[in-house]
């Protein structure tokens, strides 16, 4: 029998694990629930093995596509699907999108009126320290002058299922609610593991919520703009939803910019575009209202726009969603959402809220600390449940700041299963539905992204699902919207603005260093492998001379005597500054950000270095080494392909000069430390020719001079010869050629002359004068190597002054006077 | 009496701004008990961008943008006011102060608009300390407006007034353990006393017109800004009252702008972009009766 029918049939058996949780997939009476029957006939014969083979392709399509996550305070980790969707019957669907329709109308009501006339705090109807006492009330926009205090064009709710299958709020998420482009990355890749089942339930499908959304993006923008320019605001590619950023900005065409790329003049906000300023009319925001405004909000904030603000309240620019928004989220909201609504929209709330004490009454003190057991006990912001065990501490605290509390009974959680490595196993279920404004309304997405977490495990450990909501009929359009938009996607180029330069010279430089030190961990793996245990032989000194520049490239604090373990760290070892996992990192970060700006090929690249990576780190082999190495090399010259489509634009130009900057460094790295001290002919054959491997020019080498490997015939090859693309003349070249076509470029700006100097003192350079011998030292040939390194790092600073520069940071004007 | 205020303040840098950003609070605001004659600001160099607006608590606050490149930045405003001494209604002042705590008042229409100012804020933790230093003044049943009064006078008389003891971010802790501070920190200070009983009390910035020494002439751009505080009486008035001079507001005060805390109402804020490593800042204050 098929693992669905099983698990079902357990259920009806045995009643469901979690009792008396709703069990999504069969009722009390066990019986399939109506959604789960459809799904089953088609997917009912799906084993363990097909569907744990099913979730092993889930993996590699989304490692593909650099899906990842970043929980707080951690490192990026992959991005977690589930095979099995939540599936939910039209006919509850309809139940509940009108119960979201209405929450969002009531939120943005409730927004209203908190920064106009605060009927609601003047009626009573809300206390008015569960308002002001919040963070996310911000006093800058509640002002006379303010018209409206802006859209709510995207909500976000958190949900979840009590035992009679209802569905309950649990949060709202209006700050800047993440998670649509993670909910279209699991339909992308959950349509293409299971196109079948996909096909045959009839499911309503996402592509027209997105044109809704980029429509709802355009409606916000201040009347009169008919074609406005909206851009994304990203706390950077650090940040926890940096992928569902990226995702979004990339499928709705939006350029992804930082605080630095905006600037405010008269009011109103422009964005930097190749040294030009463009105004932009809507600002679709990821970044928590707080920081968006050094000057009236978080002084301390780097992410945010000085003067951002005023341009609201002037109407000159749209925040989406509001700067105001974050003072929904305020869980102290919710044991008034019933009376607010009768209030503000004169209809009965129709979706409940989880049961919620507020502190801020004497009375709700008494019954938090009379039911703290059963309770979860918060802070209003950041909402996050605090400990109580103590009933003194806890009394304490919530006597000090009565109305920054609350109590709310357990969330409640339907049941359905996930697949573990131990087969199926019932999970709770968070489900998060998103609504968009559209005209004087708001449209719930029908879909959304579910969650999964064992019993009792936090919820940033949880597993993420596929919502699918059956159409009642066939012939139902999706998403309910007749008139499909044509097709998504960037219909011109997202402009450079100064933080994509800046990201595409770095993805550039990581790419050659990164390169290079692949290359240098080949050929330090096939010496070890050979000489570890003869080190006194011309081998194992090579062997040392290679691995010491390794090192001093990437510095390992392990054995020196450990070639594997260290060689093994520099491919695994993301935290080892300099390795190669090191780069890789750098290198996703990068493309994460400019993911608007590049081939989805380039994700494919990472995919497969992190395959190649994963059999290392499960084999103990040493020769996995060299294997897993050699795979990364093949994937990271990949990058060449991805990098001969790009438009030959001002980008294109940076990430080439960026290439051809490391290249020059790597170079030197390399021949530096090799051919400074000579160390007898038999050692130095060995080491030069490790050399000519690692800057892979052993095979010209070899076909010019038959096999006689010398310093001079080493120096001309990988320095001075034009013809070589791994010589550092060529490096330089190309760099000049790249900088020439850069639109900052005059022929005489500072990063072009310091390239002419070297271009310069390369030409007087003859190989046997160079290589001149002071005992056992080349002195000449070491200055040399060490001034040709610093004059690099110089024109990579000057590109980045020159090209790439948003300017200083924002500082504060200085402290003004105290008084008497 | 009628005062001609100037209020200029200076900034130098050690390196071109080319960009600066800034919000001033330096236009009083009209009152019952303060009529606003004339009021302008001037900023040297020319901003590009100049606004005023009334903020949340209804303060003037003019927004400023200066894209010319400066390595000086002047911020002045001149204003002319007839102040007259607050006046209030005695018997709002003899109500026990337990009544005068919005909180514990919903069926005051208005007592809701108060709340704000009884909720502990950025600069002004409603630490334990101050709570007990205060409950010696706030006994049980006292008038509001002899409860306060006293506790300005025990903070006049166990504060020092001195310069550079604090700085305009200390906290109401490190008040409490210098035991001195500046016009703010006693603002500040009485703020956590009040509030933390549950009254609602703002911090106010101002000017004080100074008299000269008897027989000496009155030296111009002596004088400076200045702070007090006022709690909240449940009639809706406020009584203002200044612990650094020991005295209730009356005909010699100018009050500006009120908001939680220093932080709602400095005099000058902003963000510059710039290479410059250094910046010093010079204010100077005149308030000359006129008549």
């Amino acid at each position: 029998m098929s693992v669905l029918r099983e698990y079902a049939a357990s259920v009806v058996e045995h009643g469901s694990a979690q009792d008396p949780a709703y069990d999504e997939i069969v009722d009390a009476e066990g019986t399939l629930r109506p959604a789960w029957r459809r799904l089953l006939a088609e997917a009912g014969d799906l084993s363990t093995e097909r569907l744990a083979g099913v979730r092993a392709e889930i993996e590699r399509l989304l490692a593909d596509e650099g899906a990842v996550y970043t929980p707080p305070g951690e490192e990026p980790r992959a991005w977690r699907l589930d095979p099995l969707p939540l599936v939910l019957s039209g006919r509850e669907w309809s139940t509940l999108e009108k119960g979201l329709a209405q929450r969002a109308e009531l939120l943005e009501a409730i927004l209203g009126d908190l920064y106009g006339p605060r009927h609601l705090l003047a009626e009573q109807i809300v206390p008015a320290a569960a308002v002001l006492g919040h963070e996310g009330y911000v006093r800058a926009l509640a002002r006379p002058s303010l018209g409206d205090p802006g859209p709510l064009v995207v909500t976000g709710v958190d949900l979840g299922r009590g035992p009679t299958g209802e569905w309950q709020v649990l949060a709202d998420r209006t700050q800047a609610p993440s998670g649509i482009g993670f909910a279209m990355e699991n339909r992308r890749v959950l349509s293409r593991v299971l196109p079948a089942v996909h096909r045959a339930v009839d499911l309503h499908r996402l592509a027209p919520f997105f044109g809704s959304l980029r429509t709802a993006f355009a409606r916000a923008a201040p009347p009169g703009i008919d074609d406005p320019r909206i851009v994304l605001l990203s706390p950077g590619a650090g940040s926890e939803t940096a992928y569902d950023q990226a995702f979004i900005a990339a499928a709705l065409g939006l350029p992804l910019v930082e605080g630095g790329d905006l600037t405010v003049r008269d009011g109103r906000v422009f964005v930097r575009v190749l040294g030009r300023l463009e105004q932009v009319d809507v600002i679709v925001r990821r970044v928590d209202a707080a920081w968006t405004d050094p000057l009236e909000l978080r002084g301390d904030s780097r992410l945010g726009v000085a003067g951002l603000t005023e341009a609201v309240r002037r109407g000159t620019v749209t925040v989406v969603n509001s700067l105001g928004a974050g003072v929904l989220e305020n869980p102290a909201l919710l044991p008034f959402m019933s009376a607010i609504c009768e209030r503000l929209l004169d209809e009965p709330l129709r979706l409940s809220g989880v049961p919620t004490v507020w502190a801020g009454t004497p009375e709700g003190r008494e019954e938090i600390l009379d039911r703290r057991d059963e309770l979860v006990v918060r802070t209003i912001d950041p909402p996050f449940e605090i400990d109580v065990d103590d009933r003194r501490a806890l009394e304490s605290a919530i006597a000090e700041r009565p109305h920054r509390y609350v109590g709310q009974e357990r969330a409640p959680r339907s049941v359905l299963p996930v697949l573990t490595d131990a087969g199926l196993r019932p999970h709770e279920i968070t489900l998060r539905a998103f609504t968009i404004r559209q005209g004087s309304s708001h449209r719930p997405m029908i879909g959304g992204l579910a969650t999964a977490t064992e019993p009792g495990a936090p919820f940033r450990l949880g597993v993420s699902k596929d919502v699918w909501v059956l159409k009642e009929s066939p012939d139902d359009p999706d998403q309910g919207i007749d008139d499909q938009p044509t097709t998504l996607g960037p219909g011109v180029p997202a402009p450079q603005v100064p933080r994509v330069l800046d990201d595409l010279f770095w993805l550039g430089r990581h790419a050659e260093r990164t390169e290079a030190m692949v290359r240098l961990t080949i050929v330090t793996h096939a010496l070890a492998e050979d000489f570890q245990d003869r080190r006194w032989t011309p081998g194992g000194r090579a062997l040392d001379v290679l691995s010491s520049t390794l090192r001093a490239l990437s510095p390992w604090d392990g054995d020196p005597a450990d070639h594997e373990g260290d060689l093994r760290s520099v491919l695994l070892d993301a935290r080892r500054v300099g390795s190669v996992a090191h780069g890789v990192a750098r290198l996703q970060e990068l493309a994460q950000s400019l993911r608007d700006q590049l081939s989805p090929d380039m994700f494919r690249v990472f995919g497969a270095i992190d395959r190649a990576r994963g059999a290392l780190a499960t084999t103990p082999h040493a020769w996995q080494i060299g294997e897993s190495a050699g795979r990364i090399l093949t994937d990271l010259l990949a990058l060449y392909g991805v990098a001969a489509n790009m438009v030959r634009d001002e980008g294109w130009h940076l990430m080439e000069a960026g290439r051809a900057v490391e290249r020059g460094l790597q170079v030197c790295h390399l021949v530096g430390p090799a051919m400074t001290v000579q160390r007898g002919h038999e050692v130095d054959r060995e080491v030069l020719g490790a050399v000519l491997q690692a800057a892979e020019s052993a095979v010209t080498h070899r076909r010019r001079h038959r096999g006689v490997v010398r310093a001079t015939t080493v120096a001309e090859l990988l320095l001075l010869d034009e013809a070589n693309p791994r010589s550092l003349r060529h490096a330089l070249t190309t760099l000049d050629d790249r900088l020439a076509a850069l639109a900052g470029s005059s022929g005489s700006t500072r990063p072009e002359r310091l390239v002419d100097d070297l271009l310069d003192e390369l030409a007087r350079v003859e190989a046997p004068a160079l290589l001149a011998i002071d005992g056992d030292e080349r002195p000449n040939f070491a200055r040399f190597a060490r001034a040709t390194v610093d004059q690099l790092m110089r024109v990579a600073d000057a590109v980045a002054e020159v090209h790439v520069a948003v300017g200083p940071a924002p500082r504060s004007l200085g402290f003004s006077g105290s008084g008497s | 009496m009628r005062y001609r205020v100037r209020h200029r303040t200076t900034y130098t840098y050690d390196a071109p701004v080319a960009n600066s950003y800034g919000l001033a609070y330096v236009i009083p605001r009209p009152l019952p008990f303060q009529r606003v004659d004339s009021a302008e600001v001037r900023i040297v160099p020319e901003p590009s961008d100049l606004r005023r607006d009334d903020d949340h608590f209804g303060n003037v606050v003019t927004y400023f943008q200066v894209t010319a490149p400066h390595t000086e930045l002047v911020v002045e405003s001149e204003s002319v006011v007839d102040v007259r001494a607050p006046v209030l209604d005695p018997e709002a002042l003899a109500t026990p102060w337990e009544a005068a705590r919005p909180l514990q008042r919903p069926d005051l229409p208005d007592s809701w608009r108060a709340v704000d100012l009884a909720l502990p804020s950025t600069l002004v933790d409603q630490t334990e300390q101050a709570r007990e230093y205060a409950a010696r003044s706030l006994q049980p049943g006292r008038p509001i407006g002899e409860a306060v009064t006293e506790l300005m006078h025990r903070i006049h008389a166990d504060f020092d007034y001195r310069k550079g003891a604090t700085t305009v971010t200390s906290r109401i802790d490190e008040v409490f353990s210098v035991r001195a501070g500046v016009c703010q920190d006693f603002a500040h200070l009485t703020l956590a006393c009040l509030r933390s009983h549950g009254l609602a009390a703002r911090y106010v910035s101002g000017y004080l017109a100074t008299s000269p020494p008897p027989g000496k002439e009155r030296v111009v751009g002596a004088d400076a800004t200045h702070a007090w505080a006022a709690v909240w009486l449940p009639d809706g008035s406020w009584l203002a009252v200044d612990p650094t001079n020991d005295q209730w507001l009356n005909n010699r005060y100018v009050t500006v702008a009120w908001g939680r805390d220093y932080k709602d109402v400095p005099p000058v804020k902003g963000i510059i972009f710039t290479e410059a490593r250094g910046s010093t800042l010079a204010v100077s204050v005149d308030v000359a009766p006129v008549v």
